[in-house]
Parts: structure tokens; C-alpha cells; sequence
């Protein structure tokens, strides 16, 4: 099997793609997206933990050793999930898509892959050490003027190299694949690998100038940075990072639930629209997070209203698109009446029922997001704990729980395993006690945020100011999400190591939903990546040069170095 | 015919009186948003007048080469700085940028661009390149105040935005060069 990756020519290789096909999966292949899984789902348990000690300090139930601060392990909590956690699964899940979808990985795009691995290694390695050395307690937004040891940043940029040899890895394996399939249109999958890979390689320039701007200053061989550019610089990458996780997870939607439920793909031109669309609106999202900072005039404010709805409608078709595949698929079952098909859908599979409750979750939690996005709304959430409310239903919910649906077929896939009835239960309980403890959690501090609890804040009670005290009662439920989502986190922690290594041996097939028959052929405009890479980089031309001039040019005096902790 | 209607909503749209006076507010997005709308209205309009007016179109823009110096011409007086001035203080100019750009620009461009060989649509490619990456390149250096309407900080932010579009042709030119299609469709 491991000569399929080598040079043939197209017809042979497709006879052979065939039969990799059938036999399953690549072992090669499979190893590096399983190591990239297991890194995933260590930064999972541990980033819990961290925040289960957040979620107990802020409900004041529990003080902090001496040795430990706050804000180190908010940062620790922060990166190990944004960071480390969502981007490692992202891009092992990706990897072992493009290794089934096109035939294995090419020998070099595999070591490639290694090699990326390695550097991010030497990248969390960094990062890792001087948070606990209590060097880096910026947060994992770093923003200036607070500075890190110059350590941190050298790390990030190891990060970044390594996220870098992916996506060329990614990109080289479809260039590859399109040489032996000429005129043919990529597997849906594939197609929002590259998207993916495409986001994370072009979203990433606005940090990497960030962070080679910081290293200098860090360093001490510049006094004083301009803390406005780095903020939005950083930001064309955060919110880009966001669209990443939701194009990952939409994939998962898109490609492998209907294959689960019986049904088919419900458009395949949709769903690439709806991947090109994410694309090219995407990074200028970032002055979302910038509502409230000063050094943006309102005009740029306002139009980037528009920007950042945009966004809204991919996600608005891909609903569409989902509850039409379900309502489609009940009936061919032989649902009746109008909501007949709800009751036929497998809602005991937690393959089925993990990225339903995804899905779910996404409708508040978009509309949350919609919320927050307009100036005026804004103002009253900033910077509170309604804010960490909406992005642990986006993150932990959207997210987390379509890439826990995910590893229920792919680990067991890669791993040449099954999934026992007794292990699908144990998943739907973890589900369950996931969603609960979110719910508790999420839900209190969208409240307690409305009333005004700051988020990145260790306990306090201002001096018992009554305001303040009146947030403890939803802190508290807060702390009670947080135990049940511990407990969720734990369990998540044995079944993903469970079906790698110890579940029944056998094959596990990965799910790819067909296409409607009689459905439209996809238009081969969708093929076009340069258009729309152009596209993109000229929509963020003109979201970000006009202010960036104005803070470059009519910048303030730079800022010295803080440290707050 | 659908696609004039929308043209014409666009069209109506940009000439509103505050939406004109705030796009034209800042000089980068009059340059480099109304400007080029307008251009796009000229494109959705196309179809609609050859079907109306199909021999004007047969007879005066036989190859496409008519259309396109047309074009050039018309994007090359809309980036002299004078011009835009003149747009804003004169009524006359700017109902004339309301009336060039999407008939004697937008309108030539799309029924000029199915029409042209490779060699015109490169010469195209590269013209824009190049007029952008020298306004571009003027609009940062100069070290005066070229539009009595616009400050220097709006000039320079224009320059920029205009040496980005230029890099974006560029890469667009550079990709087509360097990937060969044939093997990949
Ligand atoms: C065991 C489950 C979890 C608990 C108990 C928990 C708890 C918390 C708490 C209490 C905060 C707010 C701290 C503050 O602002 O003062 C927080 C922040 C945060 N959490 Fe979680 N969380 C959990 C899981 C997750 C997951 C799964 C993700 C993402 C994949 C995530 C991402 C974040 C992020 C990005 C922040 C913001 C960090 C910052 O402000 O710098 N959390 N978490
Ligand atoms: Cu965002």
C-alpha cells in the first residue's frame, strides 16, 4: 500500500485510489494525523483543568496557591485551547481527509508533516515554558504593551512556520492530485481542506508581522511599540483562526453526517459556495474585536458592520442546507407530517447526535455574534463574561462537540477499530454532560455579564460593593458547569484514547455522502482558487489599508513594556 | 434584462446624494470604491444594451480593441488627481464621472473582454498593473498636497491602497504565467 503515494499515471492511479479505497486507510498517513490527535486531546484535558480552577476561583470557592496567578492560567487555558487543541485536530483531521479523499499523502507532503509537527513542538515547547515560568501571563491574545519574555514570541513564530509547512503540504498533495484528475472537481472534503489550509496560510501574515514587530521591542532593542497596529494585526489572525475551527467543523456536517443518517450531499455547488464565500470574507472580520478601541474612526467602524455580517450568510445557507438534508432523509424513511422527520433521525448514534447538538448550539450562539458585532450593542458586552459565554457556545459547543462527533469514526478509522455499542453510549453520555455543563456555564455568564461581571478577572468583590456581589449567585452556576464539563472533558480524554488503542480490532469506514442523483454538475468556476485567493487579498486591501495608514502614520507616541502580574 | 435591473439599483444607489457624499468623503474610497462600482455597474448593464443596441456593438467594437483603448483611456483621466478634484467641485465633472464609468468604461471592459485574444487582455492586465503601481508609487512619494480636496495622510493611504491593488494584479499575473492550466483542467 505504500507505493499507492508514488508518481503514476492518472488512469492507473485512479484504479488504485479503487482499491485504497476498500482497504481502508494509509498506515503511514494514519500515524501522523493520530499523533496530531492525541496532542489535540492532551491539550484538551489539561486546558480543562485550568479551566475548571478559573471557573472554581471566579465562583470563589478557590484560592489560588501562592505559586500560581490568575492570569497564567487563564493564558495557559487560553492557548492550550485556542492554540494548541483546535489547531492540532484541525490539521490532523484535514491531513487524514486528504489522505483518503486523494489517495494517500505524498511521501514528501507526510514528511513534511512530521517536520511541521516538530517545529510546533518546538513552538509549545517555548510558549509552554515561559508561561509556567510565569514569564508570559499576557494572555493568549499577547497584547502589547504588556510583554512577555522575548522567549514567548519566538515561540509563536515556530508555530506559525509550522503551520506553514502544513498548508504547503496540503497544497502540493492537491496540486498533485489535480495533475492526475485533470477537469475533475476535488472531493467535497478536500475542497474545504483547502479552503482551511488556505486561510490559515494567508491569515496567519498579519501575526506573523505582528509577532517579528514584537520580538525586537521584547528584546529591548526598540523602546516603545504602537499597541493599536499590533491589536489589529493580531486580530486578522484571531478572528481567521475563528472561521478555521467553523470551517472544520462545517465539513464534518457537510460531507460525513449524511453519509451517517442514509442520506446524500444536498448540494454539492452550495457547499463549495459556501467554503469560497468563508474564504474571501473572512480575515477583514478581525475589526470586530476592535468595536470599542480607540484610534478607529467611526466610518471605518461602520462599514466594517457589513464586513463582519457578511460572514453571517455563509453560515445562514450552510442551516439551510443541513435542515433540508435531514427533513430530505427523514421522509425518505418514511417520515410524515411536518416535523415527522425529526423523530426518525438517529439521535442514539452520537456520531449523529454530537454534530446535531453542534449545529443546535450554533443557531444562540450566532445570534449572539450578531449581536455583539453592532457598535451600539457592543458597548454593554465588552469585555465581560458574556463574551466568554458566547465564544464557549461557538468554541466549546460548535466546535468542540462536531470535533468529538468527528473522532467517534475517524480515530477508530485510523486506527483500525470500531466503535462498540458500549462506547457509543459512554459518548452519548459525555455529550450530554458536555451540553449540561455548558448550558450551566455559558449561560450564567452571558447573564453575569449583562450585569456587568468583567471578564479576566480573578475574584473580587470590589470592596463588597453590592453590584458585585449580586454577580455570585450565576458565578456559582458557573462553577457548576464547570464540574459537570470537567467530568465531560475526562471522559472525551479515555474515549479518544480508548478507540486508538484499545478498542475491538476491525474496519471502520470514513463516511463521504454521495451526491444527489440527477443533482446539478457543480460549475467549474468553484475550481479557481487563484480568482479567488485575488479576490480575498484585494477585499482585505481595501478593508485594512486605509487603517492601517492612519495608525502608522498618525500614530501616538509608542508604548514601553508592561507587566501587569 | 435581470442583470440591468440590478445594475440599475446599483446605479441609483451610488448616485443617492449621502451615499455619494460619503464615499467621495474619503479618497480612497472614492478612487478605489465608488469609482470601480460604477465601473460594475457599466458590467451589469452590458448584456442588456448589446441585446438593445446589437449592430452599434458589431460595427464599432468588432475585435474588441476600440472598447478597451476606450477603457484605458477613461481609467487613466479618473486617476489624475485633477480630476478628482474637479469631480468635487464642479458639477459638470462629476456627472460626467457618473456617465464615463459605467458606459465608456465598465460597458467597453465587458463587451471588449470575450472579444479580445490573449495578447489584448495580457496588455490589459499589464496596463492596469502598471497605471496602479505607479499612482501608487506617486500618490506615497510626493511630498506635496496634490488634490485641494484631500489631505496629504488620504493621498498617502491611496497610494498604498493603490500599490496593493497593483501587487494583486501582479500576483494574478503571476500565477497565470506560472501555472500551467492545460495540466490541471
Ligand atoms: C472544562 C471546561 C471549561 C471550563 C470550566 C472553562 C472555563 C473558563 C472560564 C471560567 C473562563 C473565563 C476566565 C475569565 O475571563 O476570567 C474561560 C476563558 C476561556 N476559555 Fe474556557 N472553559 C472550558 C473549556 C473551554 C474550551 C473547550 C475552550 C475552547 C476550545 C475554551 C476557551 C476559552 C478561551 C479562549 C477563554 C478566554 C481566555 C482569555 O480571556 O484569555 N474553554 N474558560
Ligand atoms: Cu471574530
Amino acid at each position: 500500500m505504500a507505493t499507492i503515494t508514488k508518481e503514476t499515471v492518472p488512469s492507473q492511479s485512479t484504479v488504485k485510489e479503487k482499491i485504497h479505497g476498500m482497504l481502508g486507510v494509509n498506515r503511514q498517513d494514519a500515524k501522523l494525523s493520530l499523533v496530531l490527535i492525541s496532542i489535540a486531546f492532551i491539550a484538551f484535558l489539561l486546558g480543562g483543568i485550568l479551566g475548571l480552577v478559573q471557573g472554581l476561583n471566579r465562583a470563589g470557592l478557590f484560592e489560588l496557591p501562592s505559586w500560581l496567578n490568575y492570569y497564567q492560567v487563564l493564558t495557559g487555558h487560553g492557548v492550550l485551547l485556542v492554540l494548541v487543541f483546535s489547531t492540532t485536530f484541525t490539521i490532523g483531521y484535514f491531513y487524514a481527509a486528504f489522505s483518503h479523499t486523494l489517495g494517500g499523502l505524498l511521501p514528501k507532503v507526510r514528511k513534511m508533516g512530521w517536520a511541521g509537527l516538530g517545529l510546533m513542538v518546538i513552538g509549545v515547547v517555548f510558549v509552554a515554558t515561559t508561561i509556567i515560568m510565569g514569564d508570559a501571563s499576557v494572555m493568549y491574545t499577547f497584547y502589547p504593551p504588556m510583554q512577555a519574555s522575548p522567549w514567548f514570541y519566538v515561540g509563536l513564530v515556530f508555530l506559525v512556520l509550522g503551520i506553514w509547512l502544513y498548508a504547503f503540504g496540503a497544497f502540493i498533495n492537491v496540486a498533485h492530485w489535480r495533475k492526475n484528475h485533470r477537469g475533475e472537481h476535488l472531493p467535497l472534503l478536500a475542497y474545504f481542506g483547502v479552503g482551511v489550509f488556505v486561510l490559515l496560510f494567508i491569515g496567519s501574515f498579519g501575526v506573523t508581522a505582528e509577532v517579528l514587530y514584537i520580538i525586537p521591542w521584547a528584546f529591548g532593542w526598540i523602546d516603545t511599540i504602537n499597541v493599536m497596529l499590533t491589536r489589529t494585526l493580531f486580530w486578522s489572525f484571531g478572528h481567521t483562526l475563528v472561521n478555521i475551527w467553523y470551517l472544520a467543523a462545517v465539513s464534518s456536517w457537510y460531507v460525513a453526517i449524511p453519509k451517517l443518517i442514509g442520506g446524500k450531499v444536498f448540494n454539492d455547488s452550495l457547499a463549495r459556495l459556501v467554503v469560497i464565500l468563508s474564504v474571501v470574507l473572512n480575515i477583514t472580520g478581525g475589526f470586530h474585536h476592535q468595536i470599542i478601541d480607540p484610534g478607529i474612526n467611526e466610518g471605518i467602524k461602520f462599514m466594517h458592520v457589513f464586513m463582519s455580517l457578511s460572514i453571517g450568510f455563509p453560515s445562514m445557507m450552510t442551516a439551510f442546507a443541513m435542515f433540508a438534508t435531514f427533513e430530505r432523509t427523514g421522509r425518505k424513511k418514511g417520515a410524515k407530517g411536518l416535523l415527522g422527520w425529526v423523530k426518525v433521525l438517529p439521535w442514539g448514534d452520537v456520531r449523529f447526535l454530537a454534530p446535531m447538538i453542534a449545529m443546535i448550539s450554533f443557531i444562540p450562539a450566532g445570534a449572539g455574534g450578531i449581536a455583539q458585532t453592532n457598535n451600539q450593542l457592543d458597548q454593554v458586552v465588552h469585555n465581560t463574561m458574556w463574551i466568554v459565554g458566547h465564544f464557549h457556545l461557538t468554541l466549546g459547543v460548535s466546535v468542540v462537540v462536531s470535533f468529538c462527533g468527528i473522532v467517534y469514526w475517524l480515530v477508530p478509522h485510523l486506527s483500525k477499530r470500531v466503535l462498540t455499542p458500549k462506547m457509543n453510549k459512554l459518548g452519548v453520555i459525555q455529550t450530554l454532560i458536555w451540553t449540561l455543563g455548558m448550558i450551566f456555564m455559558a449561560g450564567s455568564m452571558h447573564i453575569v455579564g449583562l450585569a456587568g461581571s468583567p471578564r479576566r478577572t480573578s475574584y473580587t468583590t470590589y470592596g463588597d460593593n453590592a453590584t458585585a456581589l449580586g454577580w455570585d449567585p450565576y458565578l456559582f452556576f458557573l462553577a457548576i458547569g464547570g464540574t459537570l464539563l470537567i467530568i465531560g472533558c475526562v471522559l472525551m480524554f479515555y474515549i479518544v484514547f480508548h478507540l486508538m488503542f484499545k478498542a475491538p480490532k476491525g474496519e471502520t469506514a470514513f463516511p463521504i455522502a454521495e451526491q444527489e442523483e440527477g443533482a446539478h454538475a457543480t460549475p467549474y468556476w468553484t475550481e479557481r482558487w487563484t480568482v479567488w485567493i485575488i479576490l480575498m487579498l484585494a477585499i482585505v486591501a481595501m478593508a485594512y489599508v486605509i487603517p492601517l495608514v492612519d495608525m502608522i502614520f498618525n500614530a501616538p507616541p509608542g508604548s514601553p513594556p508592561f507587566r501587569t502580574w | 434584462m435581470k442583470q440591468a435591473i440590478y445594475g440599475l439599483i446599483l446605479y441609483v444607489f451610488l448616485i443617492l446624494p449621502p451615499v455619494a457624499s460619503l464615499a467621495e468623503s474619503v479618497m480612497t474610497i472614492h478612487m478605489h470604491m465608488q469609482m470601480p462600482l460604477l465601473v460594475v455597474v457599466g458590467f451589469l448593464f452590458t448584456p442588456f444594451l448589446k441585446q438593445t443596441f446589437p449592430n452599434f456593438f458589431v460595427q464599432w467594437n468588432a475585435k474588441g480593441v476600440p472598447g478597451i483603448l476606450l477603457f484605458m483611456v477613461i481609467t487613466v483621466y479618473w486617476m489624475l488627481p485633477r480630476a478628482m478634484d474637479e469631480a468635487l467641485n464642479i458639477r459638470a465633472i462629476e456627472t460626467f464621472k457618473f456617465i464615463s464609468l459605467p458606459f465608456f468604461a465598465g460597458v467597453p471592459l465587458r463587451d471588449s473582454w470575450s472579444k479580445m485574444n490573449r495578447l489584448w487582455k495580457s496588455i490589459t492586465f499589464i496596463f492596469l498593473t502598471l497605471t496602479y503601481g505607479m499612482i501608487g508609487i506617486l500618490y506615497i512619494l510626493t511630498p506635496i498636497q496634490l488634490c485641494n480636496n484631500y489631505l496629504m495622510l488620504e493621498q498617502k493611504t491611496l497610494g498604498w491602497s493603490s500599490l496593493v491593488t497593483a501587487l494583486c494584479f501582479l500576483a494574478y499575473l503571476i500565477l497565470n504565467v506560472t501555472i500551467d492550466k492545460s495540466k490541471y483542467e
